[in-house]
C-alpha cells in the first residue's frame, strides 16, 4: 500500500474513535478554562433568611429539629457540626444548613453537580488516576499522530508544500507569539 | 474492535479511586493501625510535627473550586484540622460533606505573617464572593495542618 494511501487510512480511523474523547476534553476544557468565572463542576446556590426565635438551653439534637421544623425541612440530616458556640451546621444530601445563633441567620446552601460537565472534568482533569491516566495517555499520543499525520494527507499547492505550510506555521506562530508578549511586553 | 471496547470499559472501571467496602479510597493506602486524637494534635503541636498520623472525623468543608482541601472536625467540639493535598492529586468531591473519612497526612505547623493572612483573607473573598476586611487582620499566626497522603471516605 502506498504510504500516503494508508496514512489516510489510519487518520480516518484513529480519527473516529477519537472523536468522542476530543469533544469530551474540548467542552471541558472551555468549562475549566473559565474556572475563575465559575464553578465547572457544581452549581452552588444559597438562600438566607432569619428565622424569628432560636431557642436557649437545648441539646444540638433538639436545635437541628427546630430549625429544621421551622424551615418546613423534612430531609434525612446526615450529620452536624458546631464551628464555633454561636454556630451550627447542618449536613444533609446535598445541602448543608448553616445557623447563626446570634443574628438568628439560616443559609441554606444547595450543591449540584452539572450534569455530564462534572464527568467530562473528571475525565479531562484525571480525577480517577490509575488506568484512566495510560487511556489519556494513549489518547494524546493519538492526537499527535493525527496532528501529524494530517500535514501530508493533500498533495499539491493545498498541501504541505503549498498554503499549508504558511497555516501551519500561523498555528504555531500564536501561542509562541503570545507568549513572547505576555513575557516582554505585557 | 470489540476487544478494544471491552479494554477501554474494564480500564475505566479499575481506576484508582477504588470502591471497597470500607469506602471509597483515595491517593495512597492508609499504612498506620493506629489513629491519633485530632485533639491531641493540637494539644501537643511540637510532638507530632512533620510526623505521618492518621486520623478519623467528619468532613466539614471541602475545597469548593479544585477538591484540594477539606476540613476534618475534631473530637474537640467547635475544633477542626484541615488536610491540604496538591491540587490534581487527590480531589475531594462536595458530596463528601458531611461523611466520615479516616485520613493519612503529614502534621504540618504553617508559620503566618499579618501579610500572608491578609493576602489568604483577600484570595478566599475571591474565590467564594465574600467580603474581607483586611482591618481584622491584627497579627501573624501559627496554623496546623495535615498535608494529604490518602484517605477513606465512608
Amino acid at each position: 500500500m502506498h504510504w500516503r494511501k494508508l496514512l489516510r487510512v489510519l487518520h480516518r480511523d484513529i480519527g473516529y474513535i477519537a472523536t468522542g474523547l476530543t469533544i469530551i476534553y474540548a467542552i471541558s476544557g472551555i468549562a475549566v478554562n473559565h474556572i475563575s468565572d465559575w464553578n465547572a463542576n457544581y452549581k452552588i446556590k444559597k438562600t438566607t433568611q432569619k428565622i424569628d426565635a432560636i431557642p436557649t438551653d437545648v441539646s444540638k439534637e433538639e436545635m437541628i429539629n427546630y430549625v429544621l421544623k421551622t424551615l418546613n425541612i423534612s430531609e434525612a440530616v446526615e450529620s452536624s457540626f458546631r464551628p464555633s458556640p454561636t454556630e451550627l451546621e447542618i449536613f444533609l444530601k446535598g445541602k448543608t444548613i448553616h445557623l447563626n445563633y446570634e443574628s438568628k441567620e439560616v443559609t441554606i446552601e444547595t450543591v449540584n453537580p452539572r450534569l455530564l460537565l462534572k464527568e467530562t472534568n473528571d475525565l479531562h482533569l484525571n480525577k480517577f488516576k490509575g488506568a484512566w491516566t495510560y487511556i489519556a495517555d494513549i489518547f494524546s499520543v493519538a492526537l499527535i499522530f493525527l496532528a501529524i499525520s494530517g500535514l501530508f494527507l493533500i498533495k499539491g499547492k493545498n498541501g504541505i508544500k503549498g498554503r499549508g505550510s504558511w497555516l501551519t506555521l500561523i498555528g504555531f506562530g500564536i501561542p509562541i507569539i503570545y507568549l513572547l508578549l505576555y513575557n516582554f511586553v505585557l | 474492535m470489540k476487544n478494544l471496547v471491552l479494554f477501554l470499559f474494564l480500564s475505566v472501571l479499575l481506576a484508582s479511586n477504588t470502591y471497597s467496602q470500607e469506602g471509597v479510597n483515595y491517593g495512597k493506602k492508609l499504612t498506620l493501625n493506629e489513629k491519633t486524637p485530632i485533639s491531641e494534635l493540637f494539644k501537643n503541636p511540637k510532638q507530632y510535627s512533620g510526623k505521618i498520623v492518621q486520623v478519623e472525623g467528619l468532613i466539614v468543608k471541602v475545597c469548593e473550586k479544585r477538591g484540594c482541601w477539606i476540613d476534618i472536625a475534631s473530637d474537640e467540639e467547635f475544633e477542626k484540622i484541615r488536610l491540604k493535598v496538591d491540587d490534581g492529586v487527590i480531589v475531594f468531591p462536595l458530596e463528601d460533606k458531611g461523611k466520615i473519612i479516616i485520613a493519612e497526612g503529614v502534621f504540618e505547623e504553617l508559620i503566618y505573617t499579618k501579610e500572608d493572612l491578609i493576602e489568604q483573607g483577600e484570595h478566599q473573598a475571591k474565590e467564594y464572593g465574600t467580603k474581607f476586611d483586611p482591618k481584622t487582620v491584627t497579627s501573624g499566626k501559627v496554623e496546623y495542618r495535615l498535608k494529604g497522603l490518602g484517605a477513606i471516605v465512608k
